[in-house]
């Protein structure tokens, strides 16, 4: 079953643009999501051609040659690579509004395990490759190498290196808190700079006065002033400049639930750029909370010098929110995420959400640009009239002239309730025109696949669809 | 990734690849005559590389540039004497031993005078391939002028050049143990 709270479908007025707004912004930010990712792509290629510009080919002559020139190869592509997730993990605003830091981040994550591999090539291959020239032995060998300056410290490197992949495969991941597993994968730093010393002294490659020298440092020291600026320096920056503090913690429907909503002051928020369907990564300062790191959507456009969101107690960290009191300040990371408007592609919009994902659909639909009749705002609630922040987004949706369709009910097998699909009712029911759509979903990980799933089936392209995950 | 970011990445790739290729061979091109001519080319250059930089120290004269026959006078007629002749070795030129590496052997020798080290030499530099030839060529020069400066073999690597640094210091302490220096 499913209850219209508010039909705003009549509304709609034929639109004479030809390109909307959004169709050009979209094609824009398209053009930089397909720049960056090639970038990515060019930089390996430079890499492997350092390599061939510096007559690596004519090395390969017999065994011995092949195998170091592969493991040269490996070393050059791993280091590339680890610069690249480096980059895409700085929360740089060039990739943050083309991708999203929800997809740089997926890509980050892909990244890892094929680096590991291929750092391990670039050892085996290179201690077999010498072996061989030297016809020394593998343990001989080894033991020469580890004499060699700088080669323990690469070493060094790789292994923290293998801790912070190995500690992010999920299975392991799962095991430790939040914080300890980012306070391991900050290691990661210490690894790159552990193994650079033995790129510039053994790799001939890299030898002074060679331009690949040249090269090869500046992507270094751009990399590590990317994750310097962005990473660490502008949250700093912004938690001191903008002064925030806890205003007022409410309760949001029965207190039994443990949502609250905490609305947030400070000192020239409009210059944080926020708008709704973002997020930040909030942190309390009191004693016992400081160190936990929260990443929140906004439930609540940003205007007046105020912001709110609104959590639920979920995760080990956020119990202890509902007992936050006025006055205490806030760190602030962000704003994150393409979940606003910067992704719209089309003018008409379908908002879908579940549980508490309703918060930053609730600050998207206050901010998004639409006319009377092109909104269309989905919810999976308790019951019919009853849902967290349901009060709200049908003032607004009756304001701004959208439609508000309320699905309650146990789960089912797909993203509605069960008694909505035995009655066969679907997305394209809800919202006749989802096809020329941006549809934008945020829920549990399970069922926000199933809306994404039901989308594509539809025949939304990818660009219309918007998800971000939250949980890490 | 879409199609068009595709083919962006592989015209981008394939052209940073050429542009490698093409480098790479006029790299190994003249590196071929540079091996050819040897020890050589190394010594020359060291000679003009310390005549600016040794305070003082060398007239340059040219002459030790032939590697392969170890000449017995001094070089150099004023070579540096304020380097306290505390050392009891006697005048000459002493060959160090062979230092073999994976690029290639490596041998040195060296000039004392006054008691003091008035020159290096390189008889044999790594010539595996072009690649370890000039990156010999280019550290053998640094790592004189810094023996020299130094007046012993505790000078630091030449970046780039960790295999060619380690066997010509290892020689030159050859060479300076046989001279009793």
């Amino acid at each position: 079953m499913a209850f219209l709270l508010h039909d705003a479908r009549d509304l709609e007025r034929r639109s004479y643009e030809i390109v909307t707004p959004e169709r050009r912004r979209a094609a824009r930010r398209l053009w930089r999501v397909d720049l960056l990712q090639a970038a990515a792509v060019a930089t390996v290629a430079i890499a492997v051609a350092l390599f061939l510009a510096d007559g690596g080919v004519a090395g390969i002559t017999d065994l011995a040659g092949a195998l170091t020139a592969s493991g040269i190869v490996a070393g050059l592509i791993a280091t590339d690579l680890v610069l690249v997730m480096l980059v895409l993990a700085a929360r740089v605003p060039l990739i943050e509004r083309a991708v999203g830091q929800d997809a740089a981040m997926g890509l980050h994550r892909k990244l890892g395990k094929p680096v590991l591999y291929l750092l391990l090539a670039h050892t085996v291959f290179l201690v077999a490759g010498y072996a061989v020239a030297d016809g020394s032995g593998l343990v001989g060998e080894i033991v020469s190498l580890w004499n060699t300056p700088d080669i323990p410290l690469a070493v060094l490197g790789l292994g923290l290196f293998i801790a912070v992949v190995v500690t992010s495969l999920v299975a392991v991941r799962r095991r430790f808190r939040y914080e300890v597993w980012h306070g391991i994968h900050l290691l990661v730093y210490g690894a790159v700079l552990a193994a650079l010393p033995h790129q510039f002294s053994l790799g001939g490659l890299f030898a002074e006065g060679t331009w690949q020298r040249w090269y090869w440092l500046l992507l270094t020291i751009a990399a590590f002033a990317a994750v310097v600026v962005y990473r660490f320096g502008m949250p700093v920056y912004r938690s001191l400049r903008h002064r925030l503090v806890v205003e007022a913690v409410e309760p949001v429907g029965p207190i039994a639930d443990g949502v609250v909503s905490i609305r947030l002051r400070g000192d020239d928020l409009e210059r944080l750029g926020a708008t709704g369907g973002q997020f930040f990564v909030w942190r309390f300062l009191t004693r016992g909370q400081w160190w936990q790191a929260h990443p929140y959507s906004l439930s609540a456009a940003p205007r007046g010098g105020s912001l709110r969101i609104t959590v639920r107690a979920l995760g080990r960290g956020s119990a202890g929110l509902a007992s936050i009191r006025p006055g205490t300040r806030v760190a602030l990371e962000g704003p994150y995420g393409i979940f606003s408007e910067a992704s719209r592609s089309r003018s008409r919009l379908v908002l879908v959400a579940a549980g508490i994902g309703v918060t930053p659909i609730r600050s998207l639909l206050e901010s998004a640009r639409f006319r009377p009749g092109e909104a269309t705002v989905l919810l999976r609630t308790r019951s019919a009239d009853e849902g967290w922040l349901l009060h709200e987004i049908g003032e607004l949706c009756r304001a701004r002239g959208a439609t508000l369709i309320t699905i309650p009910g146990a789960r089912g097998a797909g993203w509605l309730s069960a008694d909505a699909e035995r009655q066969g009712l679907s997305l394209v029911q809800f919202a006749p025109a989802v096809v020329d759509s941006d549809v934008y979903v945020c829920g549990p990980l399970g069922w926000s696949e199933a809306v994404v799933a039901e989308a594509r089936a539809a025949g939304l392209r990818p660009e219309q669809i918007h998800h971000e995950r939250f949980d890490w | 990734m879409r199609a068009r970011a595709f083919v962006i990445a592989s015209a981008a790739s394939a052209a940073a690849l050429l542009a490698g290729w093409q480098l790479g061979n006029a790299v190994t091109g003249p590196a071929a005559t540079v091996a050819s001519s040897g020890g050589t080319s190394t010594t020359g250059s060291g000679t003009d590389a310390s005549a600016g930089t040794s305070s003082g120290s060398t007239t340059s004269g040219g002459t030790t540039g032939a590697s392969s026959t170890p000449s017995t006078d001094t070089t150099d007629s004023g070579s540096t004497t304020d380097q306290a002749a505390a050392s009891g070795a006697a005048d000459g030129t002493y060959a160090g031993a062979t230092i073999g590496t994976r690029f290639g052997d490596v041998r040195v020798q060296v000039t004392i005078s006054g008691g003091a080290i008035s020159d290096v030499t390189a008889l044999q530099l790594t010539d595996h391939d072009g690649r370890s030839v000039s990156i010999s060529n280019r550290a053998a020069p640094i790592l004189r002028d810094e023996v020299l400066q130094a007046q012993s073999t505790s000078v630091s690597f030449v970046g780039g050049a960790t295999y060619t640094s380690a066997a010509y210091l290892q020689s030159l302490q050859a060479a300076l143990d046989a001279a009793g220096f």
